[in-house]
């Protein structure tokens, strides 16, 4: 599914060059639910980033569900990820003045994949899979923490994505609400979708396959 | 509707209030584009129309004498749909009991079957008896005259005969009366008999049977029956032939609306800045979420769209506002010009093309202006866009500018603030400024060429030391007139001129023979010389007749026809006469001596006293003294009539530029409120944290108000620096287009003054509201603001 040959990644800073990937090589199954671990500044955030198509590969290549994404322009890039990636944040990212099903609805607005009708039917659904849907006609800033991830995670899923991607998605949320956000996320692989999730919490083991350890921009046992 | 559109009109109603500034602003721009543009279309249209519905003469020939056999005759030629006798003959009125009036009298065949330029009663009686006189409706401003007044008329050759005025009639083709200072009068053929003229008419207006609108053909037509006039032993003086089709003042009309449309277009460019402001803004504030939008698979142009669509909603609104208010304000501008130009408006209809072409650029220039913010908005990638920290980033203190900065106010804290802060954002304080200094420029410049209208219209009136110019309607002995002025008391100095008239080749243009000694004239020389006591050939010209005759240079030799004969004539000189519209040239009494020897046709007086009473008085007791010598006079004007028909126009650019002002102002008041607004957002966390350190609302407010007063007095420096050169650049090309003339420019302090209390006024005001809303924010909210 994911597959990431000699991956470097420098950034070039007023302090000099910082490499903050290096010659990393990733395989990924699909369905496969897989925990990207590190310490804060590890390279961790910028792996995630490589897969979604965020950032390019100073050198190496990289290959999602048969696709060399380094080679996509932007624009394609964008249409790519629309269709074949589902990204959750942090800070959630919700768009503060769409309702909660209207943020669902927004990717597949960008990407055209589902026929115009049936899209609020699907944030509805997608919602509702979440637990959310009596908060669909609801603005972000009045829904709490977990509520918001629940929507980032509908959303993420509104294209029926292949793949899933989400940074620190429990970062923001108490134990016992990250805990429910990490069933879901659950769920969702063994529905099929491979997801990748970066954190730097050791408790996510309980729900994943596999931990991928990452310092200093390398995967000591890749 | 998709989420994208929701976005788009969802974030704007978020902020409200500003965008219906931004979108006040270019409403500003579109109402005065859409009313200037809809006058022009109205107004063009009606003007024209209503000149139409008269049956306007194709063309106009002046013959010694009309009768019927000549105008059956005439008929004759297929090409002539018809022609009608007038007569035309020039005279003075008199409603109280001194002041004589310039009166220009028309005589009508059949007031019952009028075909040719047909005249509209308005009021009173229809046609005039005999022994009555109807007036022009603008002219009885003129003659101070009512329906009913009894008044006093005289022509050339004839009597003082009482006639009653017995109605008003509107003559469409006529030049307003008010302008001209003339009183047009109609009359029937009975009364010119009373009046002691020979019942006779001179001028046959025609009218071609096809082709109307072709200037080519009528001319043909015209030399036709020009041909046929002179077979049957006439004589035939003049052919005039009118634009056809256009009212004599529909072109410069049309210009003058135009020039405004253009200042509305100009509004609206400014008002485009503020769209610049108000998304450059939102797109910073935004980059978190078109970051977001992108990682979940927005494309750039989806992201544009967004923003672009919000540009497209501000266009959208403002016209919804415009339409209405622009037709309002058309309809004003029309009333006045309708007014201004003696016509009536029928129909205040506007077509569909300016509703079209006003919303067209109500939607687009407001997406133009958006285009670049957008652009550069959506360029950052989507990495770059969510790390991004939120505003108020800007590095201040990277550039030399910034440290001299940071070295002004001294040790008044506050000041130093305010002036800092004003140019952290550097784009948005410069466009700001921009507007503001228009508002500025405009007014300093309405005030600067008012100032150097007066000037040149002092130094114009400088040149002509005679307070009182009569006119004869035929050529006098001057030893005849001189006992007359000898009789008459308070006048200094009495100069006898001829005036004649001038052909070179096709064009006509007037000469006035002046005394070689003359101290009435005292010529503002710009090429060459004036005319000296020695010359007998020489020929000294003013600025309006060099501009149009590119052949008469100073140093050539040009053959002029001067009455019946052809005499050669050396071009010693050009003479500026400013506003003067006429072409005149300048030629020595010792021609007109050897032809017509002591005669004058007109005289030029100074006077011990010039207030208009005394002049009236000299007047009235000239007129009876050159009445006992024989002499008639048929007209006569004063330098502050004179004056007056340029103070009218001077009023009307004055008018114009004071309201351009007021409305650019507006605009820049506007984009001022909207800069500070968006300030104010963009810093209030480093609000919360002054709050945090102690500082009381009072001194929040105080620093954004001065902030805004900062942006004015910056403003106010450039529209001072610019005012010079603009106004200068205005009032040229202003003069240029109506009286084809430079300016004395003079510059006027005053200006600076009151601009400079306005500008610190508007400014302080503009930033009233964000400031109080700025000191309102408690230091938790500002702190917890994203």
């Amino acid at each position: 599914m994911i597959s990431l040959n000699h991956v470097s990644k420098t950034y070039e800073t007023p302090a000099g060059k910082f490499a903050a990937l290096k010659d990393i090589d990733l395989e990924i199954r699909t369905g496969e639910f897989v925990g990207v671990v590190g310490k804060s500044g590890s390279g961790k955030s910028t792996l995630l980033n490589m897969v979604a198509g965020i950032d390019r590969p100073s050198t190496g290549s990289v290959a999602v569900a048969g696709t060399e994404i380094h080679a996509l322009s932007e624009n394609k890039l964008a249409a790519w990820r629309g269709r074949n990636v589902g990204f959750v944040f942090q800070f959630f990212q919700l768009l503060p003045t769409l309702t909660a099903a209207e943020n669902v609805m927004l990717p597949m607005d960008f990407s055209k994949t589902i026929p115009l009708r049936e899209r609020r039917t699907r944030a509805v659904a997608l919602l509702d899979r979440v637990g959310v849907e009596r908060q669909a006609d609801k603005l972000p800033a009045t829904l709490s923490g977990g509520e918001q991830q629940r929507v980032a995670i509908a959303r993420a899923l509104a294209n029926e994505p292949q793949l899933v991607l989400a940074d620190e998605p429990t970062g923001n949320l108490d134990s016992v609400t990250a805990a429910s956000i990490l069933d879901l996320f659950r769920d969702m692989a063994n529905r099929g979708t491979t997801v990748v999730i970066a954190t730097h919490e050791a408790d996510i083991a309980r729900v994943i396959d596999r931990v991928i350890e990452i310092s200093d921009g390398t995967i000591p046992h890749g | 509707m998709t989420t994208l559109w929701r976005k788009a009109i969802r974030d704007f109603w978020q902020e409200r209030a500003r965008t219906a500034l931004v979108v006040l602003a270019i409403a500003l721009g579109i109402s005065a584009f859409a009313a200037v543009l809809s006058s022009y279309a109205i107004l063009t249209r009606e003007l024209d129309q209503g000149y139409l519905a008269t049956n306007p003469a194709s063309a106009v020939l002046r013959v010694d004498s009309i009768d019927n056999d000549l105008v059956k005759a005439i008929l004759q030629n297929p090409e002539v749909s018809d022609a009608e006798p007038r007569r035309t003959i020039s005279g003075q009125i008199k409603a109280g009991p001194v002041q004589w009036r310039n009166l220009i009298l028309f005589v009508v065949e059949d007031y019952g079957n009028i075909r040719v330029s047909r005249l509209v009663p308005e009021r009173g009686a229809w046609p005039p008896a005999t022994g009555e006189i109807l007036i022009e409706r603008d002219a009885f401003q003129v003659a101070k005259a009512n329906i009913g007044d009894a008044v006093t008329v005289k022509t050339a050759n004839g009597v003082e005969q009482p006639l009653v005025i017995s109605g008003s009639v509107h003559d469409v083709g006529q030049a307003q009366a008010r302008m001209e200072n003339i009183v047009y009068g109609y009359i029937n053929l009975a009364t010119l008999v009373q009046l002691g003229e020979e019942p006779r008419f001179d001028q046959l207006n025609i009218l071609v049977a096809q082709n109307r609108f072709d200037e080519d053909h009528i001319r043909r037509v015209a030399d036709d029956v020009e041909q046929l006039i002179k077979s049957r032993g006439h004589e035939v003086r003049r052919v005039e032939i009118p634009r056809p089709g256009k009212h004599p003042h529909s072109d410069l009309t049309g210009i003058l609306l135009l020039a405004m449309s253009s200042f509305g277009l100009f509004v609206l460019v400014l008002s485009g800045i503020l769209v610049i402001n108000l998304l450059t803004a939102m797109m910073a504030s935004q980059v978190r979420q078109i970051g977001v939008m992108k990682a979940i698979g927005g494309t750039r142009g989806q992201v544009a769209g967004i923003y672009l669509g919000q540009a497209l909603f501000l266009g959208i609104a403002a016209v919804i506002v415009s339409i209405p208010l622009g037709i309002v304000g058309s309809r004003a501008l029309c009333r006045y010009m309708a007014m201004f130009l003696n016509f009536d408006i029928n129909s205040f209809a506007v077509p569909i093309w300016v509703y079209l072409l006003v919303a067209l650029v109500g939607v687009v220039a407001p997406m133009i202006a958006a285009a670049y913010p957008v652009w550069r908005g959506t360029a950052t990638p989507v990495r770059v866009a969510l790390s991004d920290f939120g505003l108020s980033q800007a590095n201040f203190g990277a550039n030399v500018f910034d440290r001299m900065l940071s070295r002004i106010g001294g040790t008044f804290s506050l000041i130093a603030f305010a002036i800092r802060n004003s140019f952290r954002r550097r784009a948005r304080l410069v466009l700001t400024l921009l507007t503001l200094a228009a508002g500025g420029l405009f007014f300093l410049s309405a005030l600067n060429i008012r100032a150097s209208m007066v000037n040149t219209l002092d130094r114009m009136f400088a040149a002509r030391k005679f307070d009182l110019s009569v006119f004869f309607a035929n050529p006098y002995e001057f030893e005849k007139i001189q006992k007359a002025i000898g009789d008459t008391a308070g006048v200094t100095r009495a100069e006898g001129w001829f005036a004649s008239e001038a052909s070179l080749g096709e064009r006509r243009f007037t000469v006035l023979a002046l005394p070689p000694d003359t101290q009435l004239m005292e010529f503002e020389i710009i090429e060459g010389r004036k005319l000296t006591p020695q010359d007998t050939d020489a020929i000294v010209i003013n600025n309006a007749l060099a501009g149009r005759e590119p052949k008469m240079r100073v140093g050539e030799t040009v053959v002029l026809r001067i009455g019946l004969e052809e005499s050669t004539w050396r071009v010693v000189g050009v003479a500026r006469e400013a506003f003067s519209p006429g072409a005149v040239g300048y030629i020595p009494m010792s021609f007109m001596e050897k032809r017509q020897p002591g005669m004058v046709n007109s005289l030029r007086l100074a006077l011990d006293n010039t207030d208009p009473d005394s002049i009236s008085a000299v007047k009235a007791e000239l007129d009876r003294n050159l009445e006992e010598q024989g002499v008639r006079a048929h007209g006569s004007s004063t330098k502050a009539e004179a004056r007056f028909g340029f103070d009218q126009h001077m009023l009307m650019i004055y008018v114009f530029l004071i309201v351009m002002s007021v409305i650019v102002g507006g605009v820049g008041g506007l984009g001022l409120m909207t800069t500070m607004s968006l300030n104010v957002l963009e810093r209030r966390r480093e609000m919360g944290v002054m709050r945090a350190l102690g500082a009381t609302p009072r001194i929040v407010w105080l620093m954004i108000v001065a902030e805004g007063v900062v942006i004015g007095v910056l403003s106010w420096t450039i529209a001072a620096l610019l005012a010079w050169p603009i106004s200068k650049a205005i009032g040229d090309s202003f003069v240029r287009v109506l009286f084809r003339s430079g300016l004395d420019f003079t510059f006027e302090p005053l200006g600076l003054v009151i601009w400079m209390v306005v500008s610190i006024g508007l400014s302080a005001v503009a930033s009233f509201l964000p400031a109080w809303r700025a000191s309102r924010i408690t230091v938790r909210e500002a702190l917890a603001y994203e």
